[in-house]
């Protein structure tokens, strides 16, 4: 990347089951944030990259056909970008390199997600008909994942029930946040009914109906933006392939190259050092360690230890998703934007409630499928050197 | 004139049918289930051995080589117990699903554990396919109707 | 910009039913005659984008397989657009401006024959609460549109009839069809409505297949051997969704993507001597050849989507059909469109040359 870019404007809605809005009310609500934030109108805009994940949890297909209006996408190039649950990384990265390549001054990028319209866990349970009737869903599919973690790492059982009550106590200092519930103990976590064995209710994310939007542009724009920016200092994207033998499903290396890719564009060369704040894409508990692991930011087989210690929590030298994060919110096409934009909001100093004092580099980070895409990007208060 | 009440919710019924293509690598893995039979294929270029094997290796984007029969018995390599009810589900909670790792193949599949209390499925445990009977064979991954611990004595 | 081309295309038969291959095994073949046309191995693509959608294929997550297509190992940079494989062709041209690699693979797959009625999905690409509830049938919108065609004058049934014709015969020289032949246009003109004026064979046919563009940047663009097609220009833009609103006579947004990319490529759609236009009915061939300034373009020489429709390929065969022109020797300038959703709602546009800027 030759020219700065940095997110100017950052927009969302309240993650909930928003049965009161259409879905285009419920976009406009993240994309009116995101413009008044950076004090721009629909004529600024040169693009709009859409990240929404599979139609058929809400039902509309091609959606960026009928928000066209709701986007103010009329007159603009207009790219519905799909890659599982990084989609919101993924557009995030797209959005600026449309900028990046000088094909676009300002781009707007949108998610959400309005799964109230469906039911989430029958869209994804939709066999082939000549597959095992498995009926796991989401969490079935991680659960056994993070049962190999927890067995190479040794980890003790309440590591998950410390991020719960570290995550679902920073909702509470989000006023976007779906799920906002004080005061969760230990024993609260450990005694939720059981899900899929090992995660229990109280360690899995929502699902949730919510919208986020930014605004990217260059440098020369940034300067004139009313608030500061978040300078993106690296960012990067890779995907692995599912099926092969060998693969390891607890620490992708997709993951692993992805971070290493954004911390080199970074020029950082110890992120547990160098990262202030991390929000990380965890839809289940235990994703804590295993990504804190994955994205560098803990030894392998370690990061149950940065959990334990308290340094993850909103008062440690590495608070991991002091938005309250996935657990608290997910509406899945917009949590990928919602982890990069908080990490923007971070650096910027506007996270308000939940501001980390003195957050100057932030991590977003995003995960799809069976941990097969991954998206991430250093966000941080300083233009890049 | 009392103005009619606000339209809050329309049901937008949708229902698509659709044709499943199994695929070449795919039919021939399923047509050896309806013989009550696991097929694997090893791939010329890295030696892995896939069950169900795709018609090319996902690394090497060659083809992989013949069938070969498994035995048909293996090991949980991982699992999870789901414990809640869904619309669209077929078995009732709780059951167990696995990834079972069969003898003789690298990859892993997936499918239920079931006569045995989902408290004593372990990592590592040894497991066996359970075929329906042969009226209910068929081209299917339900030919195997689950997976059942194999006990020590039969090992 | 830099400098980008297309240094190779290809595409399996479109077909109306394929009950063989999965979407890996229909993808792997096309992505292999890509790579080794342009002289390239997997391990030389620096990125990979592609196009399909979920409500084609008929499961959540459906791109996902195509991945063991492209062999996504070691880790490769990639991205999908839910979206016709056109604006993934979009989307690699960027990547390949940022200078992060030279090399983009952009791949595409549509299986237009799995769905049993398309009538039960295509209304789903509606406005759910206005539009999506009249349950007009597949073809309607483009009825519609069509029917406001010929009430303003801008086209007739006979000339609908002479477009399928000479489409149908184009074909002929085409191996990737799916219908080709001679036909006689007042057979065409016998034969009932589908939605009027639109008839049958006004319809695009719907299909299975697989097409993969290799576009390159800089010097990379001309180690291969032959002739590679510079994308001098590319834009797309959208139109407002409602049908009521917009004038179904005019594809503005075609226009407006036209234009755009003629200030980039410095010549324009009205010296293209080939445009592959994606007109999934033959009224909107009319119109676009009108919306793109078209000059004396031989329009869809491959037989373009009236020939065969392989749903979310489509448009990407269209840049593909373009640039073969160019790099087969026969052509010095080309224009390519792709569309998204129903009535032209949102149009891209790209113009190729067989010299670099």
């Amino acid at each position: 990347m030759s020219a700065a870019l940095a997110v100017v404007g950052v927009g969302q809605s309240r993650q909930a089951k928003r049965r009161e809005v259409t879905i285009g009310a419920l976009v406009r609500e993240a994309v009116d944030a995101a413009l008044a934030d950076a004090e721009l109108g629909f004529a600024d805009i040169d693009a709009v990259v859409l990240s929404k994940t599979p139609d058929l949890f809400d039902g509309v297909m091609n959606p960026e056909l009928y928000l066209a209006d709701a986007m103010g996408a009329v007159g603009l190039p207009v790219t519905r970008v799909f890659t599982g649950g990084s989609v919101g990384g993924h557009a995030a990265i797209f959005g600026a390199h449309l900028v990046a390549a000088g094909l676009a001054r300002r781009v707007l990028v949108v998610a959400y997600s309005k799964e109230s319209e469906g039911n989430f866990t029958w869209a994804l349970s939709r066999g082939l008909p000549f597959s095992a009737h498995l009926g796991a869903g989401a969490g079935g599919h991680f659960a056994p994942v993070i049962r190999e973690y927890i067995r190479r790492s040794r980890a003790p059982e309440h590591i998950g029930w410390k991020v719960v009550v570290n995550h679902r106590g920073n909702a509470t200092r989000n006023p976007y946040a779906h799920i906002r519930r004080a005061g969760i103990t230990l024993a609260e976590v450990r005694d939720s009914p059981m899900l899929w064995d090992p995660i229990r209710y109280l360690e899995s994310c929502p699902s949730s109906d919510g919208s986020c939007a930014v605004v990217i542009t260059g440098a020369e724009l940034a300067a004139r933006a009313p608030r500061p920016p978040a300078w993106i200092h690296g960012m990067a994207w890779r995907t692995e392939t599912g099926h092969f033998a060998g693969r390891d499903e607890v620490n992708p290396r997709a993951g692993r190259d992805c971070a290493a890719e954004a911390y080199r564009q970074a020029g950082i060369a110890d992120p547990a050092r160098e990262i202030d704040v991390a929000e990380l894409y965890i839809p289940y508990s235990w994703y804590e360690p295993m990504w804190l692991e994955n994205v560098g930011l803990a030894e392998e087989h370690r990061g149950w230890r940065l959990v334990d210690d308290d340094r993850t929590a909103f008062g440690g030298d590495l608070p991991v998703n002091p938005s309250g994060g996935v657990l608290a919110g997910n509406p899945t096409g917009a949590t990928g934007l919602l982890r990069f934009a908080e990490a923007a909001l971070q650096v910027r100093g506007l996270a308000g409630e939940h501001q980390v004092d003195g957050a100057r580099r932030a991590v977003g980070h995003a995960m799809g499928g069976a941990s097969q895409f991954h998206a991430l990007w250093v966000v941080g208060s300083e233009v890049p050197a | 004139m009392t103005l009619p009440e606000p339209v809050t919710t329309m049901a937008g019924p949708l229902r698509m049918d659709y044709t499943y293509v199994a695929g070449a690598g795919r039919s021939v893995f399923l047509r050896g289930l309806a013989g009550r039979r696991l097929l694997a294929r090893r791939c010329p270029g890295c030696s892995q051995v896939y069950v169900p094997a795709p018609e090319m290796c996902s690394r090497c984007l060659r083809p992989v080589g013949p069938p070969f029969e498994l035995a048909g018995r293996g090991a949980v390599s991982t699992f999870c117990v789901v414990n809640f009810p869904f619309p669209g589900q077929v078995h009732e909670p709780p059951y167990v699903v696995a990834h079972i790792r069969l003898d003789g193949a690298d990859t892993r599949l997936m499918h239920l554990v079931r006569e045995v209390a989902p408290e004593r499925v372990h990592i590592g445990m040894r497991v066996e396919p359970v075929w329906v009977p042969d009226e209910e064979l068929a081209a299917s991954a339900t030919s195997i109707r689950h997976y059942r611990p194999v006990w020590p004595a039969d090992a | 910009m830099r400098e980008v081309a297309v240094v190779s295309f290809a595409q399996s038969p479109c077909v109306p039913a394929d009950r063989e291959h999965d979407m890996a095994e229909l993808v792997q073949p096309v992505v292999r005659e890509a790579l080794d046309a342009a002289g390239l191995d997997r391990d030389d693509v620096d990125f990979f984008a592609s196009g399909s959608h979920d409500f084609f294929e008929g499961r959540t997550f459906s791109y996902i397989e195509s991945l063991d297509a492209v062999g996504a190992w070691p880790p490769i940079s990639e991205s999908h657009v839910e979206m016709d494989a056109a604006w993934a062709f979009a989307e690699a041209w960027t990547w390949l401006q940022l200078g992060e690699g030279d090399v983009a693979l952009v791949y595409g797959i549509g299986r237009g024959s799995l769905a049993v009625d398309l009538d039960q999905v295509m209304p789903a690409q509606l406005d759910p609460y206005l539009l999506a509830p009249l349950r007009p049938h597949r073809d309607a919108l483009a009825g519609l549109q069509a029917c406001a065609m010929v009430d303003a004058g801008l086209t007739s049934e006979r000339h609908l009839a002479e477009v399928v014709a000479r489409c149908l015969g184009a074909a002929i020289a085409n191996p990737a069809a799916q219908r080709s032949g001679r036909v006689r246009v007042d057979d065409l003109l016998a034969k009932p409505y589908v939605a009027a004026p639109l008839r049958e064979h006004d319809v695009a046919p719907q299909g299975d297949a697989a097409a993969v563009v290799v576009l390159a940047a800089g010097t990379a663009a001309t180690r291969p051997a032959g002739r590679p097609a510079w994308v001098r220009g590319l834009d797309h833009r959208m139109e407002t969704h409602y049908p009521g609103v917009r004038d179904l006579t005019r594809a503005g947004s075609a226009g407006m993507a036209a234009a755009r990319a003629a200030e980039m490529a410095g010549f324009s759609a009205a010296e293209a001597e080939v445009a592959e236009l994606h007109t999934e009915y033959s009224h909107q061939e009319p119109l676009l050849v009108t919306a793109l300034g078209l000059g004396g373009a031989e329009v869809n020489p491959s037989g373009g989507p009236l020939a065969g429709r392989p749903a979310t390929a489509t448009g990407l065969v269209r840049i593909g059909e373009a640039a073969r022109r160019i790099m087969d020797g026969g052509v010095g300038r080309a224009v390519a469109h792709a569309t998204n959703g129903p009535a032209l709602q949102h149009n891209l546009v790209c113009l190729l040359a067989a010299a670099p800027s």
